[in-house]
């Protein structure tokens, strides 16, 4: 486990200014609700004089303002998602390209380690990382809710409006790990991750927007965890979480097979 | 017995080639030079041995093992010294190095510390901010600090100043008295010169020659240079000369061939002067690069 701990270790950084980042954002948000719940016929006034493409594109025809965690949905929610998922792919493809671009590569290949213990190490190394990010967001908004929302609202729902973040990650940290086998050049790596992330977002956002293109939000992440869904169901969708999952698991393993059999650039 | 031996190994990168039916043995105990000028395939046949790389066929084993199926045992027993050494920058010298020894299942840190005083190497200071000669004694230190059965160094000397090469070979010595076994690559031939035991000469991928380094020292060959009285006369010509080349009346030949026959042929000119010598074998060397080229 080595590498695994060399990579905690050096990764610690940005996780904390990531993670720090989008809790406090969280926090500020959540620090908001209650002055503009003081008025809640106002607030859902102004939401219907909200032309529909813009209600469609935050979800908020199933999302009450009026509602701190359908406030959360609205505001915050896809912030957490968007930006923790470029989080996400950047570690993802990072951990591994940076390696050969670095071309330390070559000291850790020539060490004896097999090709498949680098890539679990590194694996489990982005995902212990996602979750931690997700455990800090999650924690500190949690704990946010608690102090300044004073109403009633439901614990559970929150926790899965808090979970659900963490799946969209995941898959968005393996995309980026497989994208590294293509992209070797950190500079490359990290645009195209962070152009894979906006551009599957921006698709999820136009299949959201016109009912004739809808399935194309289904070929991203994003929609299988969608703010509005847990908020009406009070629940992530099981079957969408297990998709994401097994999505991920794909990618992971489509990885690891083209790295057992990988030529190292010089 | 033979610590690596390839058979046909052959790589190319897409259309390019890289190596082309590389046989070589490397006897255990012994200190094997590769040598060859750049792009001749030195590197690529190191980083097929280490399976960075992937042979395109043939195939080749260390220590009786095969560098594909078991690479992960022999990378046990090898230290690999790389051409360009590259390290993660936030670390330290000494974070390096304890990075490096935890790889192998065994206690490195004596070893680690004797090599950083030999040295001379400040583990404190990070890794970005060592000079090339520093990071390649970080480099040396690495390769050797697990006690390696077998030490692959490509192009080990560039980047160390003069003293610290001498103290590194002395090391190289020090460790083949031991048993260790040497491979290590150069286009520098005044290298091999002095610490090879047996030699193989790659150009254009392919091995040209492998020779013992006694019998090319002891090998008849003689610089010949002269310079006849009359500059229009034809050269000689004896069986043995490889190579010859004029310059204003002056010859240059490289000869191996019987010496008696040689001066029954000289002594038909007119000589102003004559001059033989041994030459290095640095132009031994060129010779059979220009030869092979021409071909």
């Amino acid at each position: 486990m080595n590498i695994l701990s060399r990579e905690l270790r050096s990764n610690l950084r940005g996780l904390l200014v990531w993670a720090l980042t989008l809790a406090l954002l969280n926090l500020l948000l959540i620090a908001v609700y209650p002055s503009m719940a003081a008025d809640k016929e106002a607030l859902d006034e102004l939401m219907e004089l909200f032309p529909e493409a813009m209600i469609r594109m935050f979800g908020m025809e199933k999302l009450s303002m009026a509602d701190p965690i359908g406030f959360y949905g609205v505001e915050a929610y896809f912030m957490v998602v968007l930006f923790g998922g470029i989080y996400a792919a950047i570690l993802g493809s990072g951990i591994l390209a940076k390696e050969e671009d670095d071309k330390t590569i070559e000291f850790l290949l020539a060490k004896p380690v097999s090709r498949s213990q680098v890539i679990v190490e590194k694996l489990l190394a982005w995902i212990l990382n996602i979750i931690a990010l997700n455990l800090i967001i999650g924690l500190l908004s949690w704990l946010s809710f608690e102090i300044f929302v004073a109403e009633d609202f439901s614990r559970l729902t929150l926790f899965w409006m808090l979970l659900a973040p963490l799946l969209v990650h995941l898959f968005l940290a393996a995309l980026g790990f497989f994208t590294a086998l293509f992209f070797t050049r950190r500079k490359s790596s990290l645009s195209v991750s962070i152009g894979l992330v906006l551009g599957l977002y921006f698709i999820n956002t136009i299949g959201q927007l016109s009912e004739k293109v809808k399935f194309l939000s289904w070929l991203t992440p994003f929609r299988y965890m969608d703010a509005g869904d847990i908020f009406a169901d009070g629940t992530i969708n099981p079957l969408y979480a297990l998709l994401l999952l097994a999505a991920s698991a794909a990618i992971v393993a489509a990885t690891w097979l083209l790295y057992q059999r990988r030529d190292i650039a010089a | 017995m033979a610590i690596i031996k390839t058979n046909s190994l052959t790589k190319y990168y897409g259309k390019i080639r890289g190596i082309e039916n590389v046989d070589l043995e490397v006897r255990e105990g012994e200190i094997f030079g590769f040598i060859g000028p750049n792009g001749a395939g030195k590197s690529t046949t190191i980083r097929t041995l280490l399976n960075f790389i992937f042979p395109t066929s043939g195939s080749a084993t260390v220590f009786g093992l095969d560098i594909v199926r078991h690479s992960r045992e022999i990378r046990a027993r090898v230290g690999y010294l790389p051409g360009e050494v590259n390290y993660y920058d936030d670390m330290t010298a000494g974070e390096l190095l304890a990075y490096s020894a935890r790889f192998y299942n065994k206690d490195c840190s004596k070893r680690i510390r004797e090599l950083t005083e030999l040295f001379d190497l400040d583990p404190e200071k990070k890794i970005h901010s060592l000079s090339l000669g520093n990071k390649k004694k970080v480099a040396i230190i690495q390769c050797l600090l697990h006690e390696p059965r077998l030490l692959i160094l490509d192009e080990p000397t560039s980047g160390l100043d003069p003293l610290m090469q001498r103290h590194f070979f002395e090391i190289l010595q020090e460790e083949n008295k031991k048993g260790v076994t040497v491979f290590f690559s150069s286009h520098v031939l005044s290298e091999v010169e002095r610490l090879c035991h047996r030699v193989a000469i790659i150009k254009n991928g392919r091995i040209l020659r492998l020779e013992e380094m006694d019998r090319l020292r002891g090998s008849q060959f003689l610089k010949v240079t002269l310079t006849m009285k009359d500059p229009a006369s034809a050269p000689p010509d004896v069986p043995g000369i490889i190579h010859s080349e004029q310059d204003n009346g002056t010859w240059r030949l490289l000869f191996n061939g019987d010496i008696n026959q040689l001066v029954q042929e000289l002594a038909r000119y007119e000589l102003l002067r004559l001059h033989l010598e041994e030459p290095p074998l640095e132009e031994v060397f060129m010779h059979y690069y220009e030869k092979e080229e021409s071909r």
